[in-house]
C-alpha cells in the first residue's frame, strides 16, 4: 500500500508519499527518487504527511540517494512527518543527515 | 492315487479318444465280419452310439482344455486352428474319393472292411473340426461377453448335450422329430451368430486373412456335409454314424457364424481404417497424457504431439515453432517432410496471409482454436496453424501443411486440439514438476543457512558473578539479519553488543555475519565504544550494499567500578532499570546508523557516555521486531509497552523477564506468525 505522486513546481521536484513503505515496496519508492534525482531539479521536497509508516528498507532508500545529492548539489528536504515516523528517522540519526521540517511552508522557506 | 490325478487332462482326453474310437471301428468291424459270415455278431446298435456319445465328449474335453490354456485371444490364431483343421478334414476326404476314383472296378474298391475303415477316419475327422470350431466360435461369440451372452451359449451348450442324446430316441431315423430337433438348434446357432464384436479390433490386413480363414471354413463345412448326406444313402455301413442330430446342429452353426463373419468381415473393410485411426488417436491421448516423467524432457511430449497430429489429420509436411519472450524471434524445433527452404517460404506466405494477420492480432489468449488457412504454394494448399497455448500464453505454434485444397474438416481440428491441449498440459506439469524439485533444493540449501546462521549467535554469553545474562533471537523468514554477541575483556570488563541489518532475509544475514566477523576482529583492540563504531563504520562502508546499513549498540561493562560505557548507532533506544527510584527508561543517546554516512564525517555523530549501576538495575537490549510488531488493528507494540512491563518484573531473573516480554509481546499480536520481522532481545541484571 504505497502510493507516490510526483509534482513539478516553482523548479522543484515535490515527491508525495502516502501509506507504508517496507521492504516490499521500497523498490517504488527507489524508482521514484532516480527518476526525480536524473530530473536536473536542484530541489527536491518530499512530502511525508501521509507517510504512515516507514521500514528500514525504506530508509535505506533515502540514506543511499544522500552522496549522490551532495556531489550534484541538490537540496533534499522531507517535511510533514508523522510523530512515529519521524522517530524512526530520528533513532537511526537520518535528522542529522536530511533536513526535516514540519511542514510545507517551513520547507521552502527554509 | 495321487500320480493318476497328475494327469495332464488334455493328453487323457485324446488317448481316451482314440481308444474309444478304435473300440467304434472295432465294433463295426466285427459287425461287418458277422454281415460277411452269416453270423449274428450279437451287437446292438445302442452299444455304438454309446461310444459315439463317448468319443465326442472326449473330444470336446480336449478342446475346452487346450483353448483355454491359452488365455490371450488371437482372433486370427483361432480362425486359422478351425481352417487347419478344416483342410486337413476336407483334404483327407477328397484324397479317399480320389484313391477310389483310380481303383475303378477292382476288387479291393468293394472290400467292405476297408470302406468302414475309411468311413471311420471320415467321420473322426469331421467330428473333430465341427467340434474344435464350435468351441473356437465360442471364444469369439464370448469376447466382450456380457451376462446374456453368457447364459444363452449356457443354454446352446446344454441343448448339444441333449441333441448327443437325441439318437436313443428318434432310432437313428429322419422323422419331424429330428426335423424339430435341427430347426430348433440351427435357429439358436443362427441368434448366437450375431455376436461379430471381434471384427472391428481386426486390421485392415487383418480382415483380409480371416475372410480368407473363413472362405476355408465355409467351403470345408459345405463340402463335409455334402459328403455325410451321400453316407446316409448307402448301405454298407451298419450303423451310420453321421446323420446325427448334434453333428448336423454343428454343421449348421459353423456354417452360419462362419458365413456371418465372413459378411460382416468383407463389409467392414472399407470402414475399418477410420476405426483403425480412431484406436491410433486413442492411444496417441494415452501416450501424451503418460509422457509426464520429470526425467523425460519437453521436446519429447512435442515429438508425440507433431506425429499424434500428423497422422490424426493425414498432414503431408509440419512443422513446430517455439517464441522465445526475450528476443520475439521464433525458433524453429522440428520439421516433418519438408526442408528449411520451404518451411521459411511457407511461413512467409503465412505472414503475408490476411486472415492469418488478422488471427494474429486478436491476441492468442482468446484465439485458442485452430486457424485454416489456404495457401498459394506450389506443394502445399492448405494448412492449419495451431497455437500451443501454455499458462494463458502462446508458447509457440505448431503448423501442419497437406498437398490438397481444404484438406482439414472439422473432426481433425477438434481432435489435433485435444491433442493440444494434453501435450501442454503434459509440458505444464512437466514445468512444475521440475519447479517443485529445485524449490525443494532451495529449502534445502536455506536449511542449512539457517543452521549456519545460528551458529553464528553464541551459545553462552560471556558473563561473571556480578551479573547475569540472557538472549533470544526469532528470524521471520529462513535466515535473518540481527545480531547479538558478548565478548569477555578481561577479569572484569565484558563488552554485549545487539545489531539490526536494515531489511530481512538472506542479504541480511551474510550483512549480519560481517557483522560478527567485525566485531570478533575489532573488539579485541581494546577500543572505547564510540571509536568501535567509527571503526566498525568504516570497514562496513566498503562492503554494505549501497542502500543498506546496521544498527548497533553496544556496552561496556565494568563490574568493578560498576559502570557501563556505551554508545550506539542508529539502534532503536536501550531500557534501564534503575533500582534506586524503582523506575526504566531508555537511554538518551545519539549516534548514526552504521553504513549511512560513509566518510570521516561519520566520527561527527557517535556519542558517548557513561552510567554507574547499582546491584538490581537491569538492561534490556533489543531490536525494533519487537517494537514494531504489530497486532491486527494495526497497532504496534511500542517502546511503552516494554518499558511498564521491566518495571513490573524487574525483580525476576533475566530469563524470566526475558520470557515475560516475549509472552506479552506474542499475546499482543495474537500468534507468533504474525511478526514479519526478525527480533531478539537481550537482558543484563546485575547482582552484588
Amino acid at each position: 500500500m504505497l502510493e507516490i505522486i510526483t509534482i513539478e513546481e516553482n523548479q522543484s521536484q515535490l515527491l508525495q508519499i502516502s501509506g507504508e513503505i517496507d521492504a516490499s515496496n521500497s523498490v517504488e519508492l527507489d524508482e521514484a527518487m532516480q527518476k526525480a534525482f536524473r530530473s536536473g531539479h536542484k530541489h527536491i521536497l518530499v512530502d511525508g504527511e501521509k507517510l504512515e509508516y516507514i521500514s528500514s528498507a525504506g530508509l535505506g532508500v533515502f540514506m543511499s540517494y544522500l552522496e549522490d545529492f551532495k556531489e550534484e548539489n541538490i537540496s533534499f528536504k522531507i517535511y510533514g512527518l508523522n510523530a512515529r515516523v519521524f522517530e524512526v528517522f530520528k533513532i537511526l540519526g537520518l535528522d542529522q543527515l536530511i533536513p526535516i521540517y514540519p511542514d510545507k511552508t517551513a520547507a521552502t522557506s527554509a | 492315487m495321487l500320480k493318476i490325478l497328475k494327469i495332464n487332462p488334455g493328453k487323457l482326453s485324446v488317448l481316451l479318444a482314440i481308444l474309444v474310437w478304435l473300440a467304434l471301428l472295432f465294433v463295426d468291424l466285427v459287425r461287418v465280419f458277422g454281415i460277411i459270415n452269416e453270423l449274428e455278431s450279437g451287437i446292438r446298435d445302442e452299444f455304438t452310439w454309446v461310444l459315439e456319445i463317448l468319443f465326442f465328449v472326449c473330444v470336446y474335453g480336449f478342446y475346452n482344455y487346450s483353448i483355454n490354456k491359452g488365455n490371450q485371444i488371437n482372433f486370427l490364431g483361432l480362425i486359422w486352428r478351425a481352417a487347419s483343421t478344416g483342410i486337413f478334414a476336407t483334404g483327407f476326404s477328397l484324397l479317399v474319393t480320389l484313391f477310389y476314383s483310380s481303383l475303378g472296378d477292382s476288387k479291393l474298391a468293394s472290400e467292405p472292411f476297408l470302406k468302414n475303415f475309411f468311413y471311420h477316419i471320415n467321420f473322426a475327422l469331421t467330428s473333430v473340426f465341427l467340434i474344435s470350431a464350435t468351441l473356437l466360435w465360442k471364444n469369439l461369440i464370448l469376447y466382450q461377453r456380457t451376462k446374456r451372452v453368457v447364459k444363452q451359449w449356457q443354454a446352446y451348450e446344454f441343448a448339444l448335450l441333449i441333441a448327443m442324446f437325441f439318437i436313443f430316441f428318434n432310432q437313428n431315423t429322419l422323422d419331424y422329430s429330428f426335423l424339430f430337433g435341427m430347426v430348433l438348434l440351427i435357429g439358436f446357432g443362427i441368434v448366437l451368430s450375431i455376436n461379430l464384436k471381434w471384427i472391428p479390433y481386426l486390421t485392415f490386413k487383418e480382415k483380409w486373412k480371416s475372410l480368407l480363414f473363413l472362405a476355408i471354413i465355409i467351403f470345408s463345412c459345405a463340402y463335409l456335409f455334402t459328403q455325410v448326406l451321400s453316407f446316409s444313402d448307402r448301405s454298407e455301413f451298419q450303423v451310420n454314424l453321421t446323420d446325427n442330430l448334434f453333428l448336423v446342429a454343428l454343421f449348421g452353426f459353423i456354417f452360419t457364424y462362419a458365413l456371418f463373419g465372413f459378411l460382416v468381415t468383407l463389409f467392414n473393410l472399407p470402414t475399418s481404417s477410420v476405426f483403425e485411426q480412431k484406436l491410433t488417436e486413442a492411444i496417441s491421448f494415452q501416450r501424451l497424457s503418460q509422457s509426464i516423467q520429470p526425467d523425460e524432457n519437453e521436446e519429447k511430449v512435442l515429438d508425440i504431439l507433431m506425429d499424434s497430429c500428423m497422422s490424426a489429420s493425414f498432414s503431408d509436411g509440419a512443422w513446430l515453432e517455439l517464441s522465445k519472450n526475450s528476443t520475439q524471434t521464433d525458433q524453429v524445433l522440428q520439421e516433418r517432410f519438408l526442408d528449411h527452404e520451404v518451411q521459411t517460404e511457407i511461413s512467409a506466405l503465412i505472414e503475408q496471409n490476411k486472415t492469418a494477420q488478422k488471427w494474429a492480432e486478436d491476441g492468442p489468449l482468446e484465439q485458442l482454436e485452430p486457424l485454416n488457412l489456404r495457401i498459394d504454394h506450389p506443394k502445399f494448399e492448405s494448412a492449419l496453424l495451431v497455437p500451443l497455448v501454455l499458462n494463458k500464453a502462446a508458447i509457440g505454434r505448431m503448423v501442419l501443411l497437406k498437398e490438397v485444397r481444404d484438406g482439414f474438416n472439422k473432426e481433425m481440428i477438434s481432435i489435433i486440439s485435444t491433442f493440444v491441449r494434453q501435450a501442454t498440459i503434459s509440458v505444464e506439469n512437466h514445468r512444475l514438476l521440475n519447479q517443485a524439485i529445485r524449490n525443494e533444493r532451495y529449502q534445502e540449501e536455506l536449511k542449512i543457512a539457517q543452521r549456519v546462521q545460528k551458529a553464528l549467535l553464541p551459545t553462552e554469553l560471556a558473563h561473571n558473578d556480578k551479573f547475569n545474562i540472557c538472549a533470544f533471537s526469532n528470524t521471520a523468514d529462513e535466515v535473518g539479519g540481527d545480531y547479538y554477541d558478548t565478548y569477555q575483556l578481561d577479569d572484569d570488563r565484558f563488552v554485549l553488543i545487539i545489531g539490526d541489518v536494515s531489511g530481512k532475509g538472506t542479504s541480511a544475514a551474510f550483512h549480519m555475519a560481517q557483522m560478527k566477523g567485525i566485531f570478533q576482529s575489532l573488539i579485541q583492540l581494546n577500543l572505547s565504544p564510540s571509536e568501535f563504531m567509527i571503526r566498525a563504520n568504516t570497514a562496513l562502508s566498503s562492503c554494505l550494499e549501497r542502500n543498506h546499513f546496521i544498527t548497533a549498540s553496544i556496552f561496556v561493562i565494568n563490574t568493578t567500578k560498576q559502570t557501563i560505557c556505551h554508545a550506539r548507532a542508529g539502534h532503536v533506544p536501550t531500557l534501564f532499570f534503575n533500582q534506586s527510584n524503582n523506575k526504566s527508561e531508555y537511554l538518551g543517546i545519539d549516534g548514526l546508523g552504521l553504513g549511512i554516512l560513509r566518510n570521516k564525517q561519520y566520527a561527527n555523530h557517535v556519542e558517548e557516555k557513561t552510567l554507574t549501576y547499582r546491584e538490581g538495575d537491569v538492561l534490556v537490549l533489543f531490536t525494533d521486531g519487537i517494537v514494531e510488531a504489530k497486532n491486527k488493528r494495526g497497532q504496534e507494540f511500542g517502546y511503552e509497552r516494554i518499558r511498564s512491563l521491566l518495571e513490573v518484573y524487574h525483580q525476576l531473573d533475566p530469563k524470566e523477564i526475558q520470557k515475560k516480554i516475549i509472552d506479552s509481546l506474542h499475546d499482543f499480536v495474537e500468534g507468533d506468525g504474525l511478526i514479519d520481522d526478525d527480533y531478539s532481545i537481550m537482558v543484563a541484571k546485575f547482582q552484588s
